[in-house]
Protein backbone atom coordinates (compact mmCIF):
# COMPACT_ATOMS: atom_id res chain seq x y z
CA UNK A 1 0.00 0.00 0.00
CA UNK A 2 0.91 3.50 -0.20
CA UNK A 3 0.06 6.83 0.90
CA UNK A 4 -0.01 10.82 -0.52
CA UNK A 5 1.06 13.42 1.67
CA UNK A 6 0.38 16.68 0.09
CA UNK A 7 1.19 20.16 1.38
CA UNK A 8 0.89 23.42 -0.47
CA UNK A 9 3.68 25.98 1.27
CA UNK A 10 3.17 29.32 2.24
CA UNK A 11 5.16 30.20 -1.40
CA UNK A 12 2.46 28.55 -3.25
CA UNK A 13 4.74 25.49 -4.48
CA UNK A 14 2.80 22.11 -3.97
CA UNK A 15 4.90 19.33 -1.99
CA UNK A 16 3.28 15.78 -2.88
CA UNK A 17 5.36 12.82 -1.13
CA UNK A 18 4.50 9.32 -2.14
CA UNK A 19 5.22 6.58 0.67
CA UNK A 20 5.71 3.39 -0.11
CA UNK A 21 6.19 2.02 -3.70
CA UNK A 22 4.72 3.64 -7.08
CA UNK A 23 3.55 1.02 -9.17
CA UNK A 24 0.27 0.44 -11.61
CA UNK A 25 -2.12 0.70 -8.88
CA UNK A 26 -0.53 3.73 -6.74
CA UNK A 27 0.28 5.46 -10.28
CA UNK A 28 -2.93 6.58 -11.26
CA UNK A 29 -3.71 8.22 -7.56
CA UNK A 30 -0.61 10.26 -8.22
CA UNK A 31 -1.94 11.37 -11.62
CA UNK A 32 -5.40 12.50 -9.97
CA UNK A 33 -3.13 14.37 -7.13
CA UNK A 34 -0.77 16.45 -9.79
CA UNK A 35 -3.85 16.71 -12.21
CA UNK A 36 -6.25 18.12 -9.56
CA UNK A 37 -3.26 20.56 -7.78
CA UNK A 38 -2.86 22.20 -11.16
CA UNK A 39 -6.34 22.39 -12.30
CA UNK A 40 -7.00 23.94 -8.70
CA UNK A 41 -3.26 26.89 -9.50
CA UNK A 42 -0.74 25.22 -8.06
CA UNK A 43 1.17 25.33 -10.67
CA UNK A 44 4.95 24.64 -9.15
CA UNK A 45 5.56 21.19 -7.44
CA UNK A 46 7.91 19.34 -6.01
CA UNK A 47 7.36 15.33 -5.87
CA UNK A 48 9.61 14.41 -2.78
CA UNK A 49 10.84 11.12 -3.47
CA UNK A 50 12.67 10.62 -0.54
CA UNK A 51 10.13 8.27 1.11
CA UNK A 52 9.05 6.16 -2.57
CA UNK A 53 10.78 2.83 -2.34
CA UNK A 54 10.02 1.47 -5.66
CA UNK A 55 9.26 2.71 -9.30
CA UNK A 56 7.99 1.60 -12.41
CA UNK A 57 7.02 2.80 -15.81
CA UNK A 58 3.94 3.56 -14.71
CA UNK A 59 5.05 6.17 -12.21
CA UNK A 60 7.18 7.61 -14.45
CA UNK A 61 4.10 7.97 -16.64
CA UNK A 62 2.28 9.65 -14.09
CA UNK A 63 5.09 12.25 -13.22
CA UNK A 64 5.61 12.79 -17.13
CA UNK A 65 1.71 13.58 -17.43
CA UNK A 66 2.37 15.97 -14.30
CA UNK A 67 5.07 17.70 -15.48
CA UNK A 68 3.56 18.48 -19.11
CA UNK A 69 0.78 19.45 -17.09
CA UNK A 70 2.22 21.89 -14.95
CA UNK A 71 4.20 23.33 -17.93
CA UNK A 72 1.55 23.66 -20.02
CA UNK A 73 0.07 26.10 -16.85
CA UNK A 74 2.82 28.16 -16.74
CA UNK A 75 4.95 26.44 -13.76
CA UNK A 76 6.93 23.16 -13.70
CA UNK A 77 7.27 19.91 -11.66
CA UNK A 78 10.80 19.27 -10.33
CA UNK A 79 11.85 15.50 -8.34
CA UNK A 80 13.82 16.20 -4.88
CA UNK A 81 15.66 13.05 -2.68
CA UNK A 82 15.81 10.45 -4.91
CA UNK A 83 17.43 7.66 -3.61
CA UNK A 84 19.30 5.48 -5.94
CA UNK A 85 17.30 2.62 -6.61
CA UNK A 86 14.54 4.78 -7.90
CA UNK A 87 17.47 6.85 -9.51
CA UNK A 88 18.17 3.71 -11.34
CA UNK A 89 14.89 3.44 -13.19
CA UNK A 90 15.08 7.31 -14.34
CA UNK A 91 18.77 6.55 -15.50
CA UNK A 92 17.78 3.28 -17.38
CA UNK A 93 14.90 5.35 -19.04
CA UNK A 94 16.96 8.49 -19.82
CA UNK A 95 14.49 10.40 -17.77
CA UNK A 96 16.86 11.65 -15.97
CA UNK A 97 17.80 14.41 -18.16
CA UNK A 98 13.96 15.61 -18.54
CA UNK A 99 13.41 15.31 -14.72
CA UNK A 100 16.55 16.21 -13.22
CA UNK A 101 16.76 15.04 -9.41
CA UNK A 102 17.28 17.68 -6.74
CA UNK A 103 18.58 16.92 -3.78
CA UNK A 104 16.68 19.19 -1.39
CA UNK A 105 12.87 19.67 -1.23
CA UNK A 106 13.64 23.12 -0.13
CA UNK A 107 15.80 24.35 -2.55
CA UNK A 108 14.02 22.16 -5.63
CA UNK A 109 12.96 25.41 -7.33
CA UNK A 110 15.45 27.72 -6.17
CA UNK A 111 16.87 27.53 -10.07
CA UNK B 1 12.89 -19.30 -29.92
CA UNK B 2 13.85 -23.01 -30.25
CA UNK B 3 16.93 -22.79 -28.08
CA UNK B 4 16.55 -24.25 -24.38
CA UNK B 5 15.73 -20.90 -22.03
CA UNK B 6 18.16 -20.95 -19.35
CA UNK B 7 15.37 -18.82 -16.62
CA UNK B 8 13.24 -21.43 -16.82
CA UNK B 9 15.51 -23.84 -14.97
CA UNK B 10 13.96 -21.46 -11.56
CA UNK B 11 10.70 -23.67 -12.09
CA UNK B 12 12.84 -26.82 -11.00
CA UNK B 13 14.78 -25.05 -7.81
CA UNK B 14 14.22 -26.21 -4.80
CA UNK B 15 14.30 -22.67 -3.05
CA UNK B 16 11.30 -21.48 -5.28
CA UNK B 17 8.97 -19.44 -4.59
CA UNK B 18 5.62 -20.06 -6.65
CA UNK B 19 1.99 -17.77 -6.79
CA UNK B 20 -0.92 -18.52 -8.61
CA UNK B 21 -3.25 -15.71 -8.53
CA UNK B 22 -6.14 -13.72 -10.17
CA UNK B 23 -4.41 -11.06 -12.69
CA UNK B 24 -5.74 -7.88 -11.40
CA UNK B 25 -3.80 -5.03 -10.47
CA UNK B 26 -3.79 -5.04 -6.76
CA UNK B 27 -2.11 -8.52 -6.61
CA UNK B 28 0.64 -6.58 -7.65
CA UNK B 29 1.65 -5.82 -3.40
CA UNK B 30 1.68 -9.42 -2.93
CA UNK B 31 4.51 -10.04 -5.67
CA UNK B 32 6.63 -7.36 -4.42
CA UNK B 33 6.11 -9.21 -1.30
CA UNK B 34 7.28 -12.24 -2.62
CA UNK B 35 10.30 -10.54 -3.97
CA UNK B 36 11.14 -9.12 -0.45
CA UNK B 37 11.18 -12.65 0.68
CA UNK B 38 13.07 -14.17 -1.90
CA UNK B 39 16.04 -11.37 -0.74
CA UNK B 40 15.86 -13.15 2.49
CA UNK B 41 17.15 -16.73 0.99
CA UNK B 42 20.32 -15.44 -0.53
CA UNK B 43 22.92 -13.82 0.69
CA UNK B 44 25.15 -10.83 -1.10
CA UNK B 45 22.25 -10.00 -3.89
CA UNK B 46 23.78 -6.57 -4.37
CA UNK B 47 21.06 -3.61 -4.32
CA UNK B 48 21.21 -2.41 -8.40
CA UNK B 49 20.51 -6.45 -8.80
CA UNK B 50 17.44 -5.95 -6.44
CA UNK B 51 16.14 -3.00 -8.11
CA UNK B 52 16.78 -4.17 -11.57
CA UNK B 53 14.96 -7.72 -11.35
CA UNK B 54 11.81 -6.25 -9.33
CA UNK B 55 11.23 -3.25 -11.40
CA UNK B 56 11.59 -5.92 -14.43
CA UNK B 57 9.16 -8.23 -12.66
CA UNK B 58 6.27 -5.65 -11.65
CA UNK B 59 6.78 -4.28 -15.58
CA UNK B 60 6.14 -7.80 -17.16
CA UNK B 61 2.89 -8.19 -14.57
CA UNK B 62 1.98 -5.32 -15.03
CA UNK B 63 1.99 -6.00 -19.40
CA UNK B 64 0.25 -9.30 -18.27
CA UNK B 65 -2.77 -6.98 -16.25
CA UNK B 66 -3.01 -4.66 -18.27
CA UNK B 67 -2.94 -5.69 -21.82
CA UNK B 68 -3.17 -9.49 -22.20
CA UNK B 69 -6.93 -8.90 -20.75
CA UNK B 70 -7.90 -5.93 -22.49
CA UNK B 71 -10.37 -7.25 -24.98
CA UNK B 72 -10.91 -9.81 -22.88
CA UNK B 73 -14.22 -10.49 -21.29
CA UNK B 74 -14.06 -12.09 -18.24
CA UNK B 75 -17.32 -11.34 -16.99
CA UNK B 76 -19.18 -13.92 -19.12
CA UNK B 77 -20.94 -16.80 -17.27
CA UNK B 78 -18.88 -19.97 -17.13
CA UNK B 79 -16.03 -18.01 -18.58
CA UNK B 80 -12.76 -19.15 -16.58
CA UNK B 81 -11.30 -16.55 -14.88
CA UNK B 82 -7.69 -15.08 -15.84
CA UNK B 83 -5.16 -16.01 -13.87
CA UNK B 84 -1.16 -15.94 -13.88
CA UNK B 85 1.48 -17.74 -12.29
CA UNK B 86 4.93 -16.59 -11.11
CA UNK B 87 8.07 -18.75 -10.04
CA UNK B 88 10.52 -16.72 -8.96
CA UNK B 89 14.19 -17.89 -7.86
CA UNK B 90 17.99 -16.87 -6.98
CA UNK B 91 21.11 -18.97 -7.57
CA UNK B 92 24.90 -17.86 -6.63
CA UNK B 93 24.42 -16.80 -10.51
CA UNK B 94 21.26 -15.42 -11.16
CA UNK B 95 18.19 -14.28 -10.14
CA UNK B 96 15.17 -15.72 -12.52
CA UNK B 97 11.42 -15.22 -13.01
CA UNK B 98 9.10 -17.53 -15.34
CA UNK B 99 5.63 -16.03 -15.34
CA UNK B 100 2.59 -17.72 -17.31
CA UNK B 101 -1.07 -16.45 -18.04
CA UNK B 102 -3.93 -17.55 -19.65
CA UNK B 103 -4.65 -14.31 -21.15
CA UNK B 104 -4.82 -13.37 -25.08
CA UNK B 105 -1.78 -13.76 -27.16
CA UNK B 106 1.03 -10.94 -26.99
CA UNK B 107 1.94 -9.87 -30.45
CA UNK B 108 5.62 -8.81 -30.14
CA UNK B 109 8.65 -8.26 -30.97
CA UNK B 110 10.84 -8.14 -28.13
CA UNK B 111 14.11 -7.55 -30.34
CA UNK B 112 12.16 -4.23 -31.08
CA UNK B 113 11.09 -2.81 -28.40
CA UNK B 114 12.47 0.88 -28.35
CA UNK B 115 12.25 3.47 -25.11
CA UNK B 116 9.44 5.96 -26.34
CA UNK B 117 9.74 9.75 -26.56
CA UNK B 118 10.86 11.61 -23.45
CA UNK B 119 7.95 12.85 -22.69
CA UNK B 120 5.63 9.92 -23.74
CA UNK B 121 3.37 9.30 -20.60
CA UNK B 122 3.72 5.17 -21.24
CA UNK B 123 5.30 2.62 -23.25
CA UNK B 124 8.18 2.18 -21.15
CA UNK B 125 7.43 -0.68 -19.79
CA UNK B 126 8.71 -3.36 -21.79
CA UNK B 127 12.02 -1.28 -22.95
CA UNK B 128 12.73 -0.96 -19.42
CA UNK B 129 12.49 -4.71 -18.43
CA UNK B 130 14.56 -4.91 -22.03
CA UNK B 131 17.30 -2.74 -20.15
CA UNK B 132 17.37 -4.01 -17.11
CA UNK B 133 17.57 -7.60 -17.44
CA UNK B 134 20.20 -10.04 -19.25
CA UNK B 135 17.30 -12.04 -20.54
CA UNK B 136 13.82 -11.50 -21.29
CA UNK B 137 12.03 -13.94 -23.28
CA UNK B 138 8.07 -14.56 -24.49
CA UNK B 139 6.82 -17.08 -26.23
CA UNK B 140 2.94 -18.71 -26.73
CA UNK B 141 2.15 -21.85 -25.63
CA UNK B 142 -1.10 -24.28 -26.15
CA UNK B 143 -3.14 -20.65 -25.23
CA UNK B 144 -1.02 -19.69 -22.56
CA UNK B 145 2.07 -16.88 -22.56
CA UNK B 146 5.12 -17.87 -21.01
CA UNK B 147 7.54 -15.04 -19.75
CA UNK B 148 11.33 -15.48 -18.83
CA UNK B 149 13.18 -13.44 -16.75
CA UNK B 150 16.97 -13.32 -16.06
CA UNK B 151 18.89 -11.16 -13.94
CA UNK B 152 22.73 -12.30 -14.21
CA UNK B 153 24.33 -11.20 -10.46
CA UNK B 154 27.10 -8.67 -10.19
CA UNK B 155 29.34 -7.76 -7.15
CA UNK B 156 28.03 -4.75 -5.34
CA UNK B 157 29.50 -1.41 -6.27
Amino acid sequence: MIEFGVDTRDDGIGVVTPEGRLNMVSARRLKEILSELVANGTTRIVVDLGETSFLDSSGLGALVGGLKSARQAGGDLRIARVSPAVMTVFELTNLDRVLRARESVEAAFDD
Amino acid sequence: MTEPIAARSVTALESRLELSAPATPEIMDLVHVMLEHLWGTASGISDRDRVRFEMSVIEILGNVVEHAYAADNVDVPGHEGRRFEIVLGVTDEALMAHLADNGLPTALDLSGVAMPDELAESGRGLALATAALDELSYERVEDRNLWDLLCLRVSSD
